[in-house]
């Protein structure tokens, strides 16, 4: 009887896109996707500067240097992202290091995609022809020369669409830090659901992670078409 | 004995601009070179045939140790370059090498190929690089492309342009390694024409080549090379018209 319930048209619209409740919701989960915009953007900077570093590492002839790099990306492609947060927010502290939900979201999401973004520059510096280091190098540049002025201007190109995926799965994944208690989308929707019992925050969080979503993708598709065209 | 040191150069005197003594080289169980010895005076153009597989390529690459030597030993200028604590980015500057596949950077233009490499390496003012650079493209004839990009030449003109990027660093040695098998046949030869120039300059030059017409009328002296080995060296005329061993005979019979 209650699964017919749920059925009826009336009540669909009532429970899931409800027009009074949605307009009273909308104010609160604005301001909690600025949040989650703010978690991704900060997440994705640190993410590339720590996958880039991780990734020049991975590359490394020397073992040493290597092996810190590939225990990272393993470490932290291999677990997933919700026990990262819950370990730095709820574990760390027993070490002395206490965070805030905000610090502790933005630590563990820039580590996670760190370890992404490692592996898509390694594939970008990996993607450069062998000659051009060659050259590079024959015309009696460093390693750390031929890196910066031949090797990683070209390897950016090739890693934009790609980077640009990497963030939309940031910017989806950062509703997990909901349960380390940070106040970003996912968490303000469920916060309103169960202060009202109605579901139309739940609607409206979806179709704003697709606002925000839909016209990264686009633009990957778009810069993918384009620098293809570029590098013939 | 004549001593064709220069001034810049910091070392003592040395007969042979490049020395490669007892060179062998493996890729894991093969072994591409087999004990190579070879000296070459300044001003002298050598060029290195013989079948591919035969080592000519990685002897190229071992000079300025793009490909590090299983032993032996490569001498630039009287420095033994095999040796542990040599500054090989310093040497390098010295060896300039054209490759089969041009190698220019394709994000930068012309002009920035020649000079990203005398102004990050050698510290050279940006003013002085960029003359350089328009007096060598004017050289290669193509002054006119110094804003283009690689991808918009020809072939034949990007392989100009490597030759005139390496002769941004002043060197006193040009490798080349195949420069002209990646070519359609209508650009080859203003590469040639290009190497001609840099010969009748007085240039040290070690050219692997499949060009034999380059080889019998530049050349001083042609080593054919078979199994990584060097089979049989000498002038030209006596390597083309009378060489001495079956290797080479069978070899030009099928080239020629």
């Amino acid at each position: 009887m209650a699964i017919l319930a749920v059925f009826a048209p009336g009540e669909i619209i009532d429970k899931y896109f409800n027009l009074h409740y949605g307009l009273q919701y909308l104010p609160h989960l604005l301001y909690a996707a600025r949040l989650t915009i703010l978690l991704s953007l900060v997440g994705e900077f640190f993410g590339i500067i720590i996958g880039l570093a991780m990734a020049l590492m991975r590359l490394s002839h020397h073992r040493l240097v290597r092996a810190p790099a590939v225990f990272y990306i393993n470490l932290f492609r291999g677990t997933p992202l919700l026990v990262q947060l819950m370990f730095i927010y709820f574990a760390l502290p027993f070490a002395g290091v206490n965070l805030e939900p905000i610090q502790a979201g933005m630590v563990g999401l820039a580590l996670n995609s760190g370890a992404y973004v490692a592996e898509i520059f390694r594939a970008g510096i990996q993607s450069i022809h062998r000659g051009q280091m060659e050259a590079a190098r024959s015309l009696g540049m460093s390693h750390a020369q031929a890196m910066r002025y031949v090797i990683l201007p070209q390897a950016f190109r090739v890693v934009i669409p790609p980077l640009t995926n990497e963030f939309v799965a940031l910017l989806k994944d950062s509703s997990l830090a909901s349960v380390i208690l940070v106040q970003e989308l996912a968490y303000q929707m469920r916060a309103l659901a169960s202060a009202t019992y109605n579901l139309t925050s739940y609607t409206e969080a979806a179709a704003l992670y697709l606002i925000m979503t839909l016209p990264l993708s686009k633009l990957s598709d778009y810069l993918e078409k384009k620098l293809k065209v570029v590098k013939r | 004995m004549s001593s064709p040191a220069r001034p810049d150069n910091a070392h003592a005197p040395f007969d042979y601009m490049v020395e490669v003594v007892d060179l062998r080289k493996s890729f894991g169980d093969h072994e591409v070179l087999k004990g190579v010895t070879l000296r070459v005076r300044p001003s002298e153009v050598v060029c290195v045939i013989g079948p591919s597989g035969s080592g000519k390529s990685t002897l190229l690459r071992c000079v300025n140790l793009l490909e590090q030597p299983t032993s032996g030993h490569v001498i630039i200028e009287g420095v033994d370059i095999t040796q542990a604590g040599v500054d090989i980015n310093r040497i390098r500057q010295k060896v300039g090498i054209v490759f089969q596949s041009f190698n220019l950077f394709p994000h930068l233009t012309v002009e920035q190929n020649l000079t990203l490499a005398p102004m990050k390496v050698q510290g050279r003012p940006r003013e002085e690089c960029v003359n350089r650079a328009h007096e060598l493209l004017r050289r290669v004839g193509l002054e006119d492309k110094i804003h283009a990009y690689p991808d918009s030449l020809s072939g034949g003109q990007q392989q100009r342009v490597a030759i005139a990027r390496a002769l941004m660093m002043d060197p006193d040695v040009m490798l080349f390694d195949e420069v002209t098998s990646a070519l359609d046949p209508e650009l080859v030869k203003e590469v040639l024409d290009t190497m001609k120039e840099l010969a009748a300059g007085g240039m040290t030059m070690i050219v692997v080549t499949h060009e034999m017409g380059f080889a019998r009328e530049v050349s001083d002296r042609v080593i054919f090379m078979d199994e990584g080995v060097i089979v049989e060296e000498g002038p030209p005329e006596k390597i083309f018209s009378a060489p001495e061993k079956e290797r080479t005979r069978a070899f030009l019979s099928r080239v020629l």
